[in-house]
């Protein structure tokens, strides 16, 4: 039942790079928050900056209202689980959950009650006096996470523990992650470099580039409405093309696209994504001529490449072709962007064209 | 003529044959064991035999007499009454003194990045670059000069030098070992630094640190030529000693006495160190 928040905390390191820059969250009560980003954005050093291994340059972190930025690690309310296997290899598994709570002088059969709950919790009910290496690595972090959970923290923070492990059973830990933050209703900070386990997880996402925040929203807005150009290419597929601005009339190598009113103007790049292009059945004026370079088979959907235009200012752009239609590579076909975001100047928030879909398109 | 030539070829042939298939059918492992046991029991043996002997003349194979005399008469030795408990006593305090030092020096290498960190680390091999003797040899003139030839301060000094490559190489890869991220997790279940090292580090490095700590041990018991060197005439140490027994005596029991007696540590290490790595974590993987 905690709120956290970071108030303009930054992070230099000594070798003169900024690992994070004024970075402002607030992370409501029990919700499950995503920080998300390429490795080496600063992800990890303000999750490790939140847990007090790294001390912020500037900034302040709070927990309930109260700061915590002078406190060291082993005095903060938080409670973490590695990316690496961190069980202690010398003490058993009830050994390893049971220390926190030896350290804060609990009786012995209220710790032995407390382990259990937590191992009944990661469903590893019996494993108590198992050693770490005769774990496998999803044990071995359930194991990490219930001793993280037993100390009851007030934010519990994640450092990408699901990565060391085989695809199917990330996801099945991830799952169980969820239920088990859910049934705690604990505040929760995860972090990832991949965007299908933010997705999936998260209340909402802090897609992090560069030392910097980029955008905080809920995983269907930030689909929808990627604030910045990285956002837009760094969550799922994305068509990204560059034009220019004249009179209303946005023009993509050679071809072109109404803006509203309003729209920047001059240089600009124009996201769209592979489902919203519409397939015409004919020649249109607002359709774009285009030849099916590939089309692979997904299995839940075909994607294809497309060559779109001719000559020297063709480009490609990706999309998802719809059921009932099955064309050949090689063929041509008409497309419409029925949804698109322009992106002017730096910084600045894109500008949003949804277009009237003629009746006849065909969509996936 | 010829056919006892046919014959004795064909036998040696066959006996190498057989020989052959032996070692080809039980694997190298018997040939290796029995060269083993040869080349360590043989000369033991005859100490073994030399040390309960009370008279051992020419022609026998085995001493004519078997007693315990020589071994009452060995410990009733004045020399041998100090030098055992004085070579105790310097492996123990050598011991001691060397992990005060080095084990502080070793954790700082394995976690804190200095400047000449690598350097320093590698320029304690320099004492093992150089032949020994030479070494000490300008090593005595230097402590001759500080008075410290022939004082126990002198044989500590000079036996801990022999333990810093040992004492700190062993432990710095053991402290290098422990990962990060283990002493961060006791601080984040909100353990101290001091308990995350008594209870996370020290535990896993213990194997390793008593394994340096046993060397160190028995290296310092066996040394002789460092304390021969610094410690005569006044400070004499087993070793020292069993060497002047076995060169100037008379009596070969006492040499062959003090050998056995000398043995009694390292197969103390061999039991200890067995112990140490049956048992607790380090099989657990192994699915011992």
């Amino acid at each position: 039942m905690s709120t956290l928040d970071l108030v303009q905390l930054s992070k230099r390191f000594s070798g003169s790079v900024n690992a994070v820059q004024s970075v402002d969250m607030n992370v409501h009560d029990g919700e499950f928050m995503c920080i998300l980003g390429p490795s080496g954005c600063g992800k990890s050093t303000l999750l490790r900056m939140i847990a007090g291994f790294e001390m912020p340059t500037s900034g302040d972190i709070t927990i309930d209202g109260d700061s915590v930025a002078a406190l060291p690690a082993n005095r903060r309310p938080t409670a973490m689980v590695f990316q690496k296997y961190t069980l202690w290899p010398h003490m058993k598994v009830f050994d390893n959950i049971a220390f926190g709570l030896q350290l804060r002088h609990l009786s012995k059969a209220d710790i032995a009650r407390k382990v259990q709950e937590a191992l009944e919790l990661v469903s590893l009910a019996g494993y108590e006096d198992r050693y770490p290496a005769q774990l496998s690595g999803g044990q071995q972090q359930r194991v990490a996470l219930a001793r993280a959970l037993v100390l009851e923290p007030k934010i519990l923070l994640l450092d990408e523990p699901f990565s060391s492990l085989d695809a199917i059973l990330r996801v099945r830990l991830r799952e169980e992650l969820r239920r088990i933050q859910r049934r705690l209703q604990i505040t929760a900070i995860f972090v990832t470099h991949d965007q299908e386990e933010a997705l999936t997880l998260a209340d909402r996402i802090a897609v992090m580039n560069a030392g910097r925040i980029e955008q905080i929203d809920a995983p269907a807005q930030i689909y929808a409405s990627p604030r910045t150009l990285f956002v837009a290419d760094f969550i799922g597929a994305m068509n990204l093309l560059s034009g220019t601005v004249t009179n209303g009339r946005l023009a993509v190598g050679g071809l072109h696209l109404d803006v509203p009113m309003g729209a920047p103007g001059g240089a600009v790049t124009v996201a769209i994504r592979p489902e919203d292009l519409a397939v015409l059945p004919a020649a249109h004026p607002e359709a774009w001529s285009a030849v099916i370079e590939q089309i692979s088979d997904l299995g839940h959907y075909r994607r294809a490449i497309l060559e779109v235009g001719a000559g020297s200012s063709a480009f490609t752009m990706k999309m998802y072709l719809p059921k009932s239609f099955n064309p050949a590579e090689g063929s041509t076909l008409e497309v419409y962007p029925r949804r698109y975001l322009v992106y002017g100047g730096a910084g600045a928030a894109p500008f949003e064209c949804v277009r009237p879909l003629p009746s006849e398109a065909l969509t996936v | 003529m010829t056919t006892i030539r046919t014959e004795g070829t064909s036998f040696w042939a066959s006996t190498m044959r057989s020989f052959a298939a032996t070692v080809r059918r039980d694997g190298f492992g018997w040939l290796a064991l029995v060269v083993l046991i040869l080349m360590i029991l043989g000369p033991l043996y005859s100490v073994v035999l030399w040390a309960f002997a009370e008279r051992w003349q020419y022609p026998s194979l085995i001493p004519t007499e078997f007693g315990l005399r020589f071994w009452e008469q060995t410990f009733a030795r004045a020399d041998i009454a100090k030098a055992l408990p004085f070579s105790i006593f310097l492996s123990v305090t050598v011991t001691l003194l060397s992990a005060v030092i080095c084990l502080p020096a070793a954790y700082a290498f394995a976690r804190i990045k200095f400047r000449g960190r690598q350097l320093l680390l590698l320029s304690f091999l320099a004492t093992n670059a150089f032949p020994r003797f030479g070494l000490y040899i300008s090593i005595a003139v230097i402590f001759f000069r500080l008075n410290l030839v022939g004082t126990v301060q002198g044989v500590i000094l000079i036996q801990l030098i022999n333990t810093l490559l040992l004492m700190i190489w062993i432990p710095t890869a053991a402290f290098q070992g422990v990962d990060r991220a283990l002493e961060e997790a006791g601080l984040d279940v909100g353990a101290s630094r001091f308990r995350v090292f008594t209870r996370i580090t020290l535990p896993m490095v213990m194997p390793a640190l008593s394994a340096a700590l046993l060397l160190t041990f028995v290296n310092t018991f066996y040394e002789a030529q460092g304390a021969l060197l610094i410690g005569l005439p006044r400070v004499v140490t087993m070793p020292v000693l069993m060497y002047s027994l076995i060169n100037s005596q008379l009596v070969t029991q006492y040499g062959a006495i003090v050998s056995l007696v000398l043995w009694a540590p390292s197969l103390i290490l061999l039991i200890v160190a067995q112990r140490l790595l049956r048992g607790g974590y380090l099989t657990a993987g192994f699915g011992v």
